[in-house]
């Protein structure tokens, strides 16, 4: 098989440059032509070297349509059309133009040797790894040894966690209560969908709930915001879900390395616009998705049940919803479903289990303190959750967006430490999710008026010199760097995902390119223009690092030290819940206050046995 | 699905550069440029005044969540 290469442009040649050395490392003779040829001229060469197939290429894409009509018509004049085989290939050639023109085929600027190579052959599975790529779900976390390095901070975490289960081993809450009802019937039904969500209510699920959520079952009134789902709704998306699997096909994001994974946050209000937000994120290389329910919802003492739509922000938590975004997810998409924060932490996490989700979201601290639950309601929950993410093998992430009201890193990780601590005690799997933020406490004391990269480099190693945790920075990366114009905000979130690329993170989550506006839902498109900016900075740095300056080594110096004090400051408080209330972990000079939500609602308990391990926490 | 509008997912953007003397004026124009294109159901993204006129981005949406979508119509 002999090919004959033939630029058909005044100047450019270098993609058919390249095309002979790959074809000629495949074993095919090859003939290049030189630029600034007629098309005349391309058939004369192409009877004279006995070529059994022609491409050629035109960079130019002005008049291509009509410069390829007359290629035809000559090498048809010539005898040599329909005898030898012609490709043609440019900047602003598709195959579909090409076959319209009557050519063999067409090559844009993407196509790899391997589709060119399956092209010469004949042979479509040559190149099947790229027409049809698969992608598999990632073992996640990666592992990691999951120990603290320090002596002093692990003696104190210790402390604080031999308290927590102490304080909680008596004790109860509405949140705990329904969560034990819901697993018990999820059990009964084996967690179908359909009978879950006919089973009747019961008095004893309830007794633990708000008014909103008992009118909603007896009178079957639902928040203003909020309205069932139809089922011809829930078919046509099913439908347009099943469309977009069809149509699939699964891109990498990362160039070279095997980390971050990349994580998109959905909580439209609506569980179909979620997931078609996800199936968009996933098309465009998005690793995982988080789900993220109404603020009202974690404020509130029951669920709801069905399938519900939320016309304002945050997506209701229901079996039926969460059913309908997992249906919507490609196989190797992970899940995570947020739990962390509210009066329903420990039965979204027995929800969240029931359906498979990867992982779960739980923090007590920035909850208590930032969350609006009140510290010691959330803690007897937290530390349910926890256990029921240990029995459904989810992961937890710890996020620490309490930097965004003010607290310091350093009592933010703190904070997030003791949470891994007692996750890692109670035999789950903890992942460190420190916020990257342009936050209060940073604009304050200027630690960010040089550059975004110093402070963050000082944070994640602080916490890398203390622990190896899998780490995930979010949620999102870049908080308050992004502004309402489209090309800053994806440019601030690809450079604090390269940076985080150096940084030898396990996974980011990632900003839409709508995240700094607020006046209205964020869209599809501003998911696709955040992901491609992420796979640009990927591809631009490759395996190269970023380097911080020498302040970032002083700076990591003063966080390891503030999260040393922070939890000697908790150990010797009269329990972790008193450290919670009395600020330890951010105050009012912070900006933030203890939760309310769920104040006094704790009851006791039949004393549960102590936790075995004391040591190695 | 009856009209390419309908297949939207959610906001139709557009971003453009118009020439105006002002950040007011630019509103004005963008707010004209709707109306005249049948986007009354619009906000300013972004807008960026300097020199000869503004870059902006302007969102008509056509799907809200929790509304019924045009994509789910057959």
């Amino acid at each position: 098989m002999k090919i004959l290469l033939a630029p058909l442009d005044p100047v450019h040649d270098a993609g058919l440059k390249l095309i002979k050395r790959k074809l000629e490392a495949l074993g095919y003779p090859c003939v290049l032509l030189p630029p600034d040829i007629t098309v005349e001229e391309i058939g004369e060469a192409a009877i004279k070297e006995q070529a059994d197939m022609i491409f050629v290429g035109r960079t130019v894409g002005y008049n291509v349509e009509q410069l390829f009509r007359r290629l035809r018509q000559v090498l048809t004049v010539q005898g040599i059309f329909g005898k030898v085989r012609v490709a043609i290939g440019g900047m602003a050639i598709t195959d579909e133009m090409a076959k319209g023109l009557g050519f063999e085929a067409g090559y844009g600027p993407h196509t790899t040797i391997q589709e060119i190579h399956a092209l010469i052959e004949r042979n479509p599975e040559l190149a099947r790894h790229i027409t049809h790529p698969v992608k598999n779900k990632p073992e996640f976390p990666f592992p990691h040894e999951n120990i603290f390095h320090d002596a002093t901070a692990q003696e104190y975490l210790d402390r604080i966690v031999d308290n927590i289960l102490e304080w909680t081993s008596d004790k109860t809450s509405p949140g705990v209560i329904r969560a034990h009802i819901t697993e018990s019937q999820l059990q009964d039904v084996h967690g179908s969908v359909e009978s879950y969500t006919a089973l009747p209510y019961t008095r004893d699920y309830l007794a633990q709930c708000d008014e909103t959520v008992v009118d909603f079952f007896q009178k079957n009134i639902c928040p203003p915001s909020v309205r069932q789902i139809t089922q011809n709704e829930i078919d046509a998306f099913n439908r347009r879900v099943d469309i977009a699997k069809k149509n699939f096909h699964p891109r990498v994001l990362r160039h070279g390395r095997t980390k971050p994974l990349v994580f998109v946050q959905y909580g439209t209000g609506c569980p179909m616009m979620d997931g078609m937000h996800i199936k968009v994120a996933e098309s465009w290389g998005a690793d995982g998705v988080l789900h993220f329910d109404p603020a009202w919802g974690a404020r509130t003492e029951g669920l709801m049940d069905g399938f519900l739509t939320n016309a304002e922000d945050g997506t209701p938590v229901t079996y039926a919803n969460l059913s309908l975004i997992k249906r919507s997810l490609d196989a190797a998409t992970l899940w995570t479903v947020r739990a962390h924060r509210g009066l329903n932490t420990p039965e979204i996490a027995v929800l969240s289990g029931f359906l498979g989700a990867d992982m779960s979201k739980i923090n007590i601290v920035y909850g208590s303190i930032c969350g609006g639950t009140d510290p010691a309601r959330l803690t007897v929950d937290g530390v349910d959750a926890i256990r029921i993410a240990q029995r459904y093998g989810m992961p937890f992430d710890i996020p620490t967006n309490e930097e965004l009201a003010g607290v310091p890193p350093q009592k933010a990780f703190a904070g997030m430490l003791v949470m891994a601590a007692l996750g890692k005690r109670l035999g789950a799997q903890p992942i460190l999710k420190p916020l990257l933020c342009h936050g209060p406490y940073v604009m304050v004391n200027e630690y960010m008026e040089q550059n975004y990269v110093d402070y963050n480099f000082a944070k994640i190693r602080a916490l890398q010199q203390l622990c190896d945790f899998p780490i995930w920075p979010g949620e999102p990366i870049g908080f308050m760097t992004h502004s309402e114009e489209k090309e800053q905000s994806a440019g601030t979130t690809s450079l604090h995902a390269a940076m985080c690329s150096t940084l030898g993170v396990d996974a980011i989550t990632t900003a839409s390119t709508d995240e700094a506006f607020s006046r209205g839902p964020i869209t599809a498109d501003g998911r696709v223009g955040a992901l491609r900016a992420i796979q640009e900075a990927f591809r631009f740095f490759g395996e190269t690092d970023v380097q911080p300056t020498i302040k970032a080594d002083k700076w990591q110096e003063e966080i390891v030290d503030g999260i040393k004090q922070t939890l000697k400051n908790a150990a010797e408080s009269a329990s972790f819940v008193d450290a919670l209330y009395n600020g330890v972990f951010g105050d009012k000079n912070d900006g933030v206050y203890p939760g309310r939500a769920g104040k006094n609602s704790i009851a006791v308990a039949a004393r549960r046995p102590p936790q075995p391990t004391l040591a190695g926490v | 699905m009856t009209t390419a509008r309908d297949t939207i997912v959610d906001a139709l953007d557009i971003e453009s550069f118009v020439l105006c003397e002002s950040e007011l004026e630019a509103k004005d124009l963008i707010g004209k440029l709707m109306q005249s294109l049948g986007l009354a159901r619009h906000v300013i993204v972004s807008l960026d005044f300097n020199g000869p006129g503004a870059h902006f981005r302007v969102r008509a949406y056509m799907n809200k969540p929790g509304e019924s979508y045009t994509w789910l119509k057959e």
